[in-house]
């Protein structure tokens, strides 16, 4: 049975059911209507409110007028009384004299009688002040001219239905019998819209590959490019540290009011138990958070820098490294590796796979010793192998190349550092970006 | 609702296309009776399988439209041809793969479409190892 | 020589719920499920462990629900979802009759689900959830797929042909992976592709 309106959108799969046509226009008929309330609002707020206001501020003619009287004027709402302040003036305007009784554009509705008067005590009778009138209209005259923000500010309501509603109408009419292709047709070239020349000209000549920027925008001091680190081992250390304050904290708290029942003599086995596995995960995150100190601390800076990138299958590069820090290095390793990452959601689950496809020892060094103030040093040659697959990034797929610097460290955890590289397919001719 | 016959070939060639070829093909859309084929859109496309969700990206996109009231008639072969890209390339990886191929979606009356699709390769990057 | 991209059966765009059907015991249908969902008023759960079938279930239950004259307002909930999505908050917006489906129905906080019980029976529309445990739904089926059932799932991913994947590789995976469904297939998946190149 086809249905008249589609109120969700398709979650998954290729299934549909129903009138995939009847359901579009029903979408865009929904998207019409928001469209419509937000042309009228916007219509009623710029012709009753914004507009008029926005003349009187800019194209209203200056007058001098007289004061003749002043009055507050009442009208009657649902919840009470409302004030306005009125002044009667008399003015020149087109070779004419004319009366009117104003203050500004539209009135001004205040709560009480005092507030209205406060508005107006400055006007006095029989004295002279500057006004404005409408050239289009001279009858129409005020003495206070000024911009109301909030109306402004309430034009964004009316404006985001507008847009909304466009943005929906647009979208469920190209959703009529579009297929997939065509859809990703249009994003495709609305994506490859790019701040910048250079990043949309190697984006458009190498589709699918990860854009080699934030690495040519670091230059080395030995090389060409100094490679950055994928993840900070200071921001790893402050991840373990409000991990293991927050848990340790919330678990010390509860053996503490464990601890003084005890004292009281009224303590609980069954609660002391009960803690017993929250202190042990407890303690593993203190291990953890030892360990990262040792890590951060001992380690030191790991710097890599690349001759040239991005790479290309086939050629050789040349790999400088540096290791600082106080280090009893039983051996230090370079690798290059690739692999490749796939995400996926199965039921109410989503995964990330991951399978390592290359890998290969670049260098390798053995038994020596780091001193603080003098990094260990050294170059080493880096090819990517011949017909390799270059690097791959889309929404849930990504072949990554990476380079990993391995610490066994005497005394120490051993530490792995990983550095991405972009690899471009082979025979690539790509400028530095 | 009669279902056309739909062929899509693509020109011989010796070996895997390479970035920069001219991909080269044709295509011909057959009516029994008086089905009605309102629009055909040829894709050339890459699209990836194996573990991850599937993602998709047109490199060519050709929509073919009968005007108002018209009908489309693709009986004689309609050739196309289109020069490839430098990437991504075919890729036959272990939890990642990907494939290039020419869509075909013959659109015909009532919400219907008939999808047929012909694979290639592009590049020459040989099949991944799996590393424990 | 050129060896083409190589397909691979267990491939996540053939297993994923909503590419394969629920494949039943012998002796129940998806007619019936459907028949005790109304029988119950158009309320029920689907009660099975992971991997066990049960959004692949709720998705071979969709097209019949609208054949019975239902309009499926289907969400799922993943990890840590303790909140519904906006179609299930505003039953303004539901069509009618309205038939709700929620995969994931444990995730949502105890609130959260008395709410849109509450807007359910306000609405008068049915709900139809998927869930680890009983919640107090009237249980329509208990998803537990036995080895028989997986090796259907197997013949139909491979058109019969287990010359990669023997049925004694699936037993084996079944074994390993304590009978959940989904990880077996994930399990297989890594199989084939090292078959198939080390057959290359």
């Amino acid at each position: 049975m086809a249905r008249i309106l589609r109120p969700y959108g398709k979650k998954r799969g290729e299934r549909r059911t129903g009138s995939k046509r009847l359901g579009s226009y029903g979408e865009a008929l929904f998207f019409l209507c928001v469209l419509a309330m937000g042309a009228a609002g916007l219509y009623v707020m710029l012709a009753e409110w914004i507009l008029p206001e926005w003349r009187a501020n800019q194209h209203f003619a200056e007058a001098e007028c007289t004061v003749l009287g002043t009055r507050v004027g009442t009208r009657q709402v649902d919840n009470g009384i409302q004030y306005y302040p009125e002044v009667w003036i008399r003015y020149r305007a087109q070779s004419q004299q004319r009366e009117a009784w104003t203050y500004k554009l539209a009135p001004v509705y205040v709560g009480d009688r005092p507030a209205a008067e406060a508005l107006i005590e400055g006007f006095e009778v029989g004295q002279t002040y500057p006004c404005w009138y409408d050239p289009q209209n001279a009858e129409r005259a005020v003495l206070v001219r000024q911009y109301t923000w909030w109306l402004w500010l309430l034009l964004v309501v009316p404006a985001s239905f507008v847009i909304l509603g466009s943005a929906g109408l647009v979208r469920a009419l190209l959703h009529t019998s579009t297929s997939a292709e065509r859809r990703a047709a249009l994003v495709q070239r609305a994506a490859g819209l790019e701040l910048f020349e250079d990043n949309q000209a190697m984006g458009e000549r190498y589709p699918g590959i990860p854009r080699p920027s934030s690495i040519n925008d670091s230059p080395g001091t030995h090389l060409a490019y100094r490679l950055p680190i994928d993840v900070s081992p200071g921001w790893k250390l402050l991840g373990v540290l409000l991990i293991c304050l927050f848990w340790n904290g919330i678990v010390g708290l509860a053996i503490g009011g464990v601890v003084s029942d005890f004292v009281a003599g009224r303590g609980s086995w069954l609660a002391a138990a009960f803690l017993v596995p929250f202190a042990i995960v407890g303690m593993g995150f203190i291990v953890a958070l030892v360990r990262q100190v040792l890590v951060t601390s001992g380690v030191g800076g790991v710097r890599l820098e690349v001759s040239d990138h991005p790479l290309v299958p086939g050629e050789a590069y040349t790999l400088f490294f540096s290791q600082s820090g106080r280090l009893r290095m039983n051996s230090l390793a370079i690798l290059l590796v690739c692999e490749e990452e796939a995400t996926y959601r199965q039921g109410t689950d989503t995964r990330t796979a991951r399978q390592r496809v290359f890998e290969k020892q670049l260098y390798r060094r053995e038994s020596f010793q780091v001193r603080p103030g003098m990094p260990f040093e050294d170059e080493c040659e880096l090819v990517v192998p011949e017909a390799a697959m270059h690097s791959f990034q889309s929404q849930h797929n990504e072949v990554k190349w990476e380079l990993l610097v391995r610490g066994d460290v005497a005394g120490w955890p051993d530490y792995e550092r990983r550095f991405s590289i972009v690899v471009y397919p082979q025979g690539a001719r790509v400028a530095a970006v | 609702m009669n279902t056309p016959r739909v062929t899509l070939s693509l020109d011989a060639k010796a070996g895997p296309y390479q970035p920069g070829d001219v991909l080269r093909g044709q295509y011909e859309v057959g009516i029994l009776h008086s089905a009605e084929v309102k629009a055909v859109e040829l894709s050339v496309l890459w699209h990836t399988l194996g573990q991850g969700e599937e993602d998709l990206a047109v490199h060519f996109f050709e929509r073919l439209a009968g005007e108002e009231g018209d009908v489309l008639d693709l009986r004689a072969p309609h050739a196309f041809e289109m020069m490839l890209p430098n990437s991504p390339l075919s890729y036959d990886g272990v939890i990642v793969k990907i494939c290039w191929c020419v869509r075909l979606r013959v659109f015909l009356g009532r919400g219907k479409d008939v999808l047929t699709e012909r694979p290639f390769q592009l590049g020459a990057v040989p099949a991944a190892q799996m590393l424990e | 020589m050129i060896h083409p991209i190589g397909h691979n059966p267990f491939a996540t765009r053939s297993v994923r719920p909503g590419a394969l059907d629920y494949i039943f015991p012998t002796d129940l249908r998806v007619e019936d499920v459907v028949e005790r969902l109304r029988a119950h008023g158009w309320w029920g759960e689907i009660v099975g462990p992971h991997g066990s079938g049960k959004s692949t279930l709720l998705e071979t239950l969709r097209p019949k629900l609208e054949a019975a004259g239902r309009h499926v307002v289907a969400m799922t909930l993943y990890q840590g979802q303790r909140r519904l999505p906006p179609q299930g908050r505003h039953q303004g917006e539901w069509p009618t009759p309205a038939q709700l489906v929620v995969d994931g129905y444990e995730q949502l906080a105890m609130p959260a689900r008395w709410a849109l019980q509450r807007r359910c029976r306000r609405a008068r529309a049915g709900l139809l959830v998927s869930t680890h445990r009983p919640t107090g739904l009237p249980t329509l089926l208990h998803t537990a797929p036995d080895l028989d059932v997986l090796t259907a799932i197997v013949n139909q991913l491979t058109g019969g042909d287990f010359s990669v994947i023997t049925p004694e590789d699936v037993a084996r995976a079944y074994l390993v992976r304590g009978h959940d469904v989904r990880e077996t297939l994930f399990d297989l998946y890594s199989l084939y592709e090292r078959r198939r190149r080390h057959d290359r």
